[in-house]
């Protein structure tokens, strides 16, 4: 009998789908904790999701496995709870709500994991984590960075990355320094923003910020994520001309943005940018000498490695989990530290129940040498109150620390040289 | 008399079926099987909504999530914004959808075949991008339900999903009866008539402009309905969630694979992809780099060549293959 080739397929589908089941059932022999991760594994975001992925799963070989050189809680033991391992259940939201919802009731109902890691854009973390708040599990989130998330009141929701609203408050303290100290005169402020839940909130709290500063917002520039062309963007914030412009532009936009910028021959005196494309290092090498003079704040970078010495060996793992193997980002180490904050909790609370582990989460200071504070404690709403970042600028390739000048390694070069003089 | 008996049977068997679907125990008592019944009613609802206009009257549209859209905003607007249940805002929204439709069909009626199919693309970029810098309905951010009491009243259910899958059936008995209703109605035969050819209808005295804005205004109402359900389904919306083409070509790619032009077509072609949707994203979407979509578009595929009919064109052969062997038994 000679198959048909549509039915060779069909077959083929068939046969993996078994595999799948098969692969799920071996796991609920061992003494397991099965946890979730929900990041966008394709669409528009994928490299960042990719990346958050190979973070949480860097973390869970050192929290199984016995690493007594790593300088991380949990490394020198091998699993938590007296042996007990942690699986991870990956989930692909897409960059979609109403996917991110779905696969958020699946991972629970379904697959039975005990808690969420995710899910880095923060409009699919809303939906998602709401749907773990309803069933009282835990949910950990690294690096969404929408501000109104731990407003909500939720008791098992915990975040460990700064917000928009701490970024815009940071901006504006450096900003003032700069005025005080170097007599940088810096008076009128822009912001130019992606269209999206991400873009608009940190649009809302840089105006709350800057006005509450007495500063003048003189430009609110939104453009469509993906554009091809940002030219009456950039024409409008050159006909206001800001001293200071706030970017929150992603990826392949923020590429553009800045090149638009050149190709328009004009450049606010200062340019801080949220957690954005600017911390990607792979977009700082695109744009080369162009990039240069930006600023914005960074969680992590590896410029940053000296202050936080237990990255190093973590990170070479994690370099084995990702193609092309690249060093942690600011927003991929928050990933991994909220994988670490959640297994010290299990561990520490000495039970599995979810309510006991989020009070435990809530009563105590957690050491993360991954965290640029080296401590992680949550507010009620889930904040952490020890996140911290620095404002770098990026010069030659490289992140400058330059505030709070206590960390900072190198002083601000301001105003931007203009396109025509560098 | 009898084909139009015996087509009522078919439908009452399937309603039948469909209601009694939960009660069955086994694989389908699942909450995430019961996800993937509701979305199969659902979207099978969305695409028979487009399938009056597609199908029947053969104007193609890719500007249906705009009503869906609206729908859902109507819905969303009357819970987040004013508190109040999201009934009275599902209704106004599909009235609002039809209106919109109304208007934005008048003028672009005037065109044939592709340019109406490019003008419609044109709509759904244009409320996309209005509803994304209208901060009166959220803008980019988009409205999120608050926590609030669940039932039928704000028809909103936080872990079961059983009450959502009898919504979805009433939602699919209420769009697939009207198409019923309306294919062996006096306006469908006219709706068919225009589809085969505009001239040769006029000829015969058919108001055409009438008949393909009539079927546009139902086509939009009801599609705002499935759109308002899928608000309280998910409970947040945003213009990219629901005004996209992505949201309009689900409703085209189902009723194409299902039987264009076809009653049950955009039920089967919802109950074949929306599980295999559902499925493979489960199974293999952790996986990343799109595995799960790469094997649904080889399913599709496979599909389409098999049976460029749809789904109810391969039903057809079958039938007709069963009465050939009995007639020569």
């Amino acid at each position: 009998m000679k198959w048909h080739w549509s039915k060779r397929v069909l077959a083929l589908v068939v046969v993996l789908l078994f595999v799948g089941i098969a692969g799920d059932a071996a796991f609920s022999q061992e003494k397991v904790i099965k946890i979730g991760t929900l990041f966008p594994l394709t669409g528009p975001v994928a490299l960042a999701g990719q990346r958050c992925k190979a973070a949480v799963e860097t973390a869970v070989e050192v929290i199984n496995n016995s690493y007594p050189d790593i300088k991380v809680p949990l490394a020198a033991q091998e699993g938590i709870l007296g042996g007990y391992k942690i699986v991870l259940v990956h989930a692909d939201h897409q960059g979609k709500p109403d996917i991110g919802k779905t696969e958020a009731e699946r991972l629970f109902d379904q697959e039975g994991v005990y808690a969420i890691i995710g899910s880095y854009n923060s409009a699919v973390t809303k939906p998602a984590s709401l749907v773990a708040e309803r069933r009282k599990k835990l949910f950990m989130c690294g690096c969404s960075s929408s501000a109104e998330l731990t407003k909500r009141g939720m008791k098992y929701f915990f975040r460990m990355a700064p917000t928009d609203e701490t970024e815009s408050q940071e901006f504006v303290t450096f900003v003032k320094w700069l005025n005080e100290t170097k007599g940088a005169d810096l008076k009128t402020f822009g912001v130019i923003y992606e269209n999206t839940e991400f873009g608009k909130h940190a649009a809302e709290e840089a105006k709350k910020a800057i006005e509450a500063a007495g500063f003048q917002y003189v430009a609110d520039v939104a453009f469509n994520p993906g554009a091809t062309n940002l030219n009456s963007e950039v024409q409008m914030l050159k006909g206001k001309n800001p001293d200071v412009v706030f970017g929150a532009c992603l990826g392949a936009d923020y590429i553009l943005w800045v090149r638009t910028m050149k190709q328009l021959a004009w450049l606010p005196k200062v340019c801080l940018n949220y957690c954005s494309g600017y911390q990607d290092p792979i977009i700082a090498q695109q744009l080369g000498p162009d990039g240069d003079y930006f600023m914005g704040t960074t969680g992590y970078s590896p410029e940053l490695a000296e202050l936080m010495p237990a990255v190093a060996p973590v990170e070479e793992i994690y370099k084995t989990k990702i193609d092309p193997p690249v060093p942690f980002d600011s927003d991929s180490i928050q990933e991994a530290v909220a994988t670490f904050v959640l297994a010290q909790a299990i561990d520490k609370a000495g039970t599995l129940d979810p309510d006991k582990v989020a009070e435990t989460l809530y009563a105590n200071e957690w050491e993360s040498p991954l965290s640029l504070g080296g401590k992680v404690a949550f507010a009620p709403g889930g904040q952490n109150i020890k996140a911290m970042s620095v404002v770098t600028q990026l010069k030659d390739g490289e992140y400058r620390r330059v505030f709070p000048p206590e960390l900072a390694n190198s002083d601000p070069i301001f105003p931007i040289p203009s396109w025509d003089k560098r | 008399m009898r084909h139009r008996q015996s087509g009522f049977g078919l439908g009452c068997t399937i309603f039948g079926i469909l209601a009694i679907l939960p009660l069955i125990p086994g694989p389908l008592q699942g909450p995430f099987a019961k996800h993937v019944l509701v979305m199969v009613l659902l979207f099978a609802s969305m695409s028979q909504a487009w399938n009056l206009l597609g199908g029947y009257c053969g104007q193609v549209s890719f500007g249906h999530s705009v009503f869906f859209g609206i729908g859902a905003y109507g819905a969303g607007m009357a819970v987040v914004k004013y508190g109040l249940t999201p009934w009275p805002g599902a209704l106004l929204g599909a009235i609002i959808a039809s209106i919109v439709s109304l208007v934005i069909s008048y003028p672009c009626f005037r065109l044939k075949g592709h340019y109406f199919a490019i003008a419609t693309f044109a709509i759904v970029e244009i409320f996309n991008r209005l509803f994304m810098v209208w901060y009166w309905v959220g803008g980019a951010l988009g409205l999120d339900y608050p926590i609030i009491e669940e039932g039928w009243r704000n028809f909103m259910w936080y872990e079961t999903k059983t009450p959502y899958y009898y919504g979805a059936f009433a939602l699919f008995v209420l769009v697939f009866s009207t198409a019923r209703w309306i294919e062996r109605h006096r306006i469908g035969y006219y709706m068919r008539a225009v589809r085969d050819g505009q001239e040769a209808a006029e000829s015969l005295g058919v108001n055409s402009p009438q008949v393909k804005l009539t079927a546009m205004a139902i086509s939009a109402f009801l599609a705002a309905l499935c759109g308002a359900f899928f608000v309280q389904y998910n409970l947040r919306v945003d213009p990219p969630m629901v005004m996209s083409l992505d949201m309009s070509m689900r409703f085209v790619l189902i009723t194409i694979l299902g039987g264009l032009g076809t009653l049950w077509g955009p039920l089967l072609g919802a109950a074949v992809l929306i599980p295999l949707q559902e499925y493979t994203r489960a199974i293999w979407g952790g996986l990343g780099g799109g595995v799960d979509l790469i094997i649904f578009g080889l399913l599709i595929i496979v599909i389409v060549i098999r049976q460029p009919r749809g789904l109810m064109g391969f039903v057809s052969w079958v039938v007709g293959h069963r009465a050939r062997a009995r007639g020569r038994g």
